[in-house]
């Protein structure tokens, strides 16, 4: 079975474009949180944000694409244009069916249903604008990546919430082991939207103005958006070309926990499962990990479970773990996709990224935090880890290029 | 790709909730189904006026889950909750709602085009005309497009993965890819694998706007030149995927075999155009699915289109299956429950069973005179370019 690997990165965020200066500031432990200009928040309470500042479009798409599509898909684009820049490929690589594209979102287009919805409500149906309704579809996201590129393969959308990215990048590994793809452009983009902004203050889940992952006295999570873009290539393209690989993809384990539409199940099987799918599947056992970039939230419930399962899986053993969701914020369905990216720069520099705003620990979640500022140590083998609505857990596995086993063996 | 086992079915349709009552629908003229009867009660005759949809008429949850734990369900999640239970009984997954093969080991792979659209109109407009903090969180969750798949797992106990995809029309046959991939991999036994999609205000409201509806005394003949649009329909199916040796080992009767799966984007000429309908992608992902199934056109039996009854893309599609497969037999299934989106590809594989097992086939609108079946291809044609196309085999 061939080897995955990641050959280039791409990203939109709250801490910057592009892999370099996204990284910097993740080293720095710099945070991304700054108040709400997109929408008017202040009837909820919360008033702070991840939120993408002086992104323009037209600095990333030609003016026809900037004129066909919403918010999310420009994200999207953008961060692919630098992943597939940052790869070194071409139009001549991409062009034709054994390129695809497979991008995950919890809520894809949501500023243009937001527009259409508020001519709607507001001024009745003869003002909703009939030149904007097809660029509401969440199935564009890939499909315009496909086009800006030539890529005529599956073009999917995996709209699996928080754990969006992990499943794109995953299914993205699968196509191209199966042979159905050489090239995929994978990983996922999401908004910062009234609507979903104030369901999740509904919730009960917004912490009023940082995210501290693992502290005892956490509040919360502070919404993001932004998108993480792979470029993941079978090693006999890669080879082909003369590329040099940044990591390759490991194995990855998804579960369903099954329990709850929001929370995790209590004793996080679904979650310990999935960690567990994903070591035995690339071929390696839990004291090869170096480090997981964890989902950490920063909500009670999340947070308390997850350290629970880093027990369970890696026993009396302290592994190195941290949540970038102190500095971005939790970017939903982008989440896992830019903690992607982050896995396969530590997998280049040997750099765990911080999780800053660390005060008091909690003896619920006794785990090695790499705190308030950016570790170092081996990264041959880091997991990605995250949960999502639906109950859902995905786990992917990043390694040195050629550290692990070519063909992981099946769990039985 | 390795054949796979088609071991049961359950749907929510428009002609009829459960398989059993589809194929009997199917036995008859689309029209004796009488499903497009006047304004569905989904829809507000105040703010959609005079409205002509398949709507699953007299649809009640309750019926066949209870009364409990549904209030914060949606309708499309019913629908998937509702297929799911009887695909799993139909495929003797379970029994009395007890799993004969673990939780562990099954999982779901559902598609839907828009997905959560009502419930996001239904936040918005709370937000918009009261006051945000109104908004309820116990359906907050249902805005997330995966959430309703999410519940048929917590629903069903399914604890292997559970993936939703979006691509648009096409999603529930790209579902086949996904199942294929976890069973190949060892990542479960039995895959429920389909979509579903839901009839709301803001959909219809789109459609019309579009003016892609066939409704004021327009003409809806999907497949043929003189239709003058299409109309929309609702529902959801799931079929239980399975290894063909793991059937037999557990002594499941096959319905039927999946042996093939294409798919393909296409874009279009011009910069300026964002939806159309691509011929080449037609052709492409049935050519696809024709080599992954290693058969040639001419073993092909009949085609399960999607024509809904919007000529540009009708057009594209015939022209396309032509270009493919030459002058094989096309069904139009969508005369009897309209454009169902990302349910559409499921009932048209539900449609496509129910010919392959002898139900007599009143929608043919191409083609050579139909002789027995074997082989089916089912087709899904999105509206930017994307088209998927699986291959189904008879049962021995």
């Amino acid at each position: 079975m061939t080897r995955v690997f990641v050959t280039g990165l791409g990203v939109v965020s709250s801490l910057g474009f592009g892999r370099d200066q996204f990284w910097r500031s993740i080293t720095e432990g710099a945070t991304g949180f700054s108040p709400i200009e997109g929408f008017d928040s202040t009837d909820l309470g919360r008033e702070v944000a991840g939120e993408v500042k002086g992104f323009v479009a037209r600095d990333f798409l030609t003016a026809a694409e900037a004129r066909r599509m919403g918010r999310c898909s420009a994200y999207s684009l953008a961060a692919a244009r630098m992943a597939v820049t940052d790869a070194g490929l071409t139009d001549q690589h991409l062009a034709g069916e054994r390129t695809s594209v497979i991008m995950g979102t919890t809520m894809g287009e949501a500023d243009v249903i937001a527009e259409l919805e508020d001519a709607w409500i507001h001024r009745g149906p003869d003002a909703i604008d009939a030149q904007k309704i097809p660029r509401y579809g969440t199935t564009l996201l890939p499909i315009h990546l496909a086009r800006a590129f030539g890529a005529r393969g599956m073009a999917q959308t995996l709209p699996a919430a928080c754990a969006a990215g992990n499943y794109s990048v995953a299914h993205a590994s699968d196509l191209i082991r199966s042979g159905r793809a050489d090239v995929v452009i994978t990983g996922a983009s999401e908004l910062l939207q009234r609507i979903q902004f104030a369901g999740f203050v509904r919730l009960g889940a917004v912490a009023p103005d940082r995210c501290q992952p693992f502290d005892k006295n956490r509040k919360g999570l502070i919404v993001g958006e932004g998108a993480g873009v792979l470029v993941l290539e079978s090693e006999a393209h890669a080879v082909r070309r003369h590329a040099t690989p940044l990591a390759e993809v490991g194995g990855y384990g998804i579960a369903c926990d099954a329990h709850h539409i929001t929370r995790p199940h209590p004793d996080g099987e679904g979650s310990y499962l999935a960690m567990m799918d994903a070591i035995s599947r690339t071929g390696v056992t839990p004291a090869d990990i170096d480090f997981v970039n964890a989902h950490g939230t920063g909500t009670h419930h999340n947070d308390r479970v997850e350290s629970q399962v880093m027990h369970k899986v890696f026993g009396d053993r302290s592994i190195p773990i941290s949540s970038m969701k102190s500095m971005l914020g939790h970017c939903m369905g982008a989440a896992s996709a830019l903690e992607a990216v982050a896995c396969v720069m530590t997998v280049q520099t040997g750099v765990y990224p911080p999780t800053v705003s660390y005060e008091t620990p909690d003896p619920e979640c006794d785990v090695n935090l790499v705190a308030n500022q950016a570790g170092r140590g081996p990264a041959e083998v880091v997991l990605n880890n995250s949960l999502a609505f639906g109950g859902y857990d995905a786990v992917v596995a990043f390694a040195r290029p050629g550290r692990v086993p070519a063909q992981a063996p099946a769990v039985q | 790709m390795k054949p796979y086992a088609i071991t049961g079915l359950g749907l929510v349709s428009p002609i009829g909730v459960g398989y059993d009552a589809f194929r009997r629908a199917l036995g008859k003229s689309p029209a004796a189904a009488e499903v497009f009867r006047g304004q569905p009660t989904v829809l507000s005759q105040e703010r959609i006026p005079d409205a002509v949809a398949a709507e699953v008429w007299g649809f009640d949850a309750r019926e066949y889950l209870g009364k409990k734990g549904l209030r914060n369900f949606d309708r499309l999640t019913k629908f998937l909750i509702v297929s799911a239970k009887q695909a799993l009984l139909d495929a003797g997954l379970k029994r009395d709602g007890a799993h004969l093969v673990p939780p562990e080991r099954l999982g779901l792979c559902s598609a839907t085009a828009y997905g959560s659209l009502d419930v996001i109109s239904e936040m918005a407009k709370v937000a918009a005309l009261e006051d945000p903090r109104f908004m309820n969180p116990g359906k907050f969750p249902n805005t997330v497009i995966n959430s309703a798949a999410g519940y048929v797992s917590i629903w069903e106990d399914l604890r292997a993965p559970n993936v939703t995809v979006v691509d648009g029309n096409c999603g529930s046959l790209d579902a086949v890819l996904t199942a294929e991939t976890h069973l190949m991999n060892d990542r479960a036994d039995a895959f429920l694998i389909g979509g579903g999609e839901a009839l709301s205000e803001p959909l219809y409201l789109a459609f019309r706007k579009l003016s892609l509806l066939s409704e004021g005394g327009r003409c809806f003949r999907p497949g043929h030149p003189e239709s003058e649009g299409t109309r929309l329909g609702e529902g959801a199916a799931y079929f239980a995927l399975e290894a063909a040796p793991f059937a037999r080992t557990r002594g499941a009767s096959v319905r039927a075999e999946v042996v093939g799966y294409g798919n393909v984007v296409e874009p279009p000429e011009s910069e300026a155009v964002l939806v159309h309908g691509s011929s080449r992608a037609v052709s492409r992902a049935l050519q696809m699915a024709l080599s992954d199934a290693s058969l040639a056109p001419e073993q092909i039996d009949l085609v399960v289109s999607s024509a809904a009854g919007v000529g540009t893309f009708d057009a594209p599609e015939l022209s396309g299956i032509q270009a493919a497969v030459g002058d094989v037999p096309v069904a139009a299934p969508k005369a009897y429950f309209g454009e169902t989106l990302g349910a559409g590809g499921a009932l048209a594989m539900a449609a496509g069973l129910a010919w392959l097992e002898g139900a007599p086939v009143h929608v043919q609108i191409a083609g050579r005179s139909l002789g027995p079946l074997k082989h089916v291809l089912v087709l899904a044609l999105g509206y930017y370019g994307n088209a998927s196309a699986v291959v189904m085999r008879a049962a021995n």
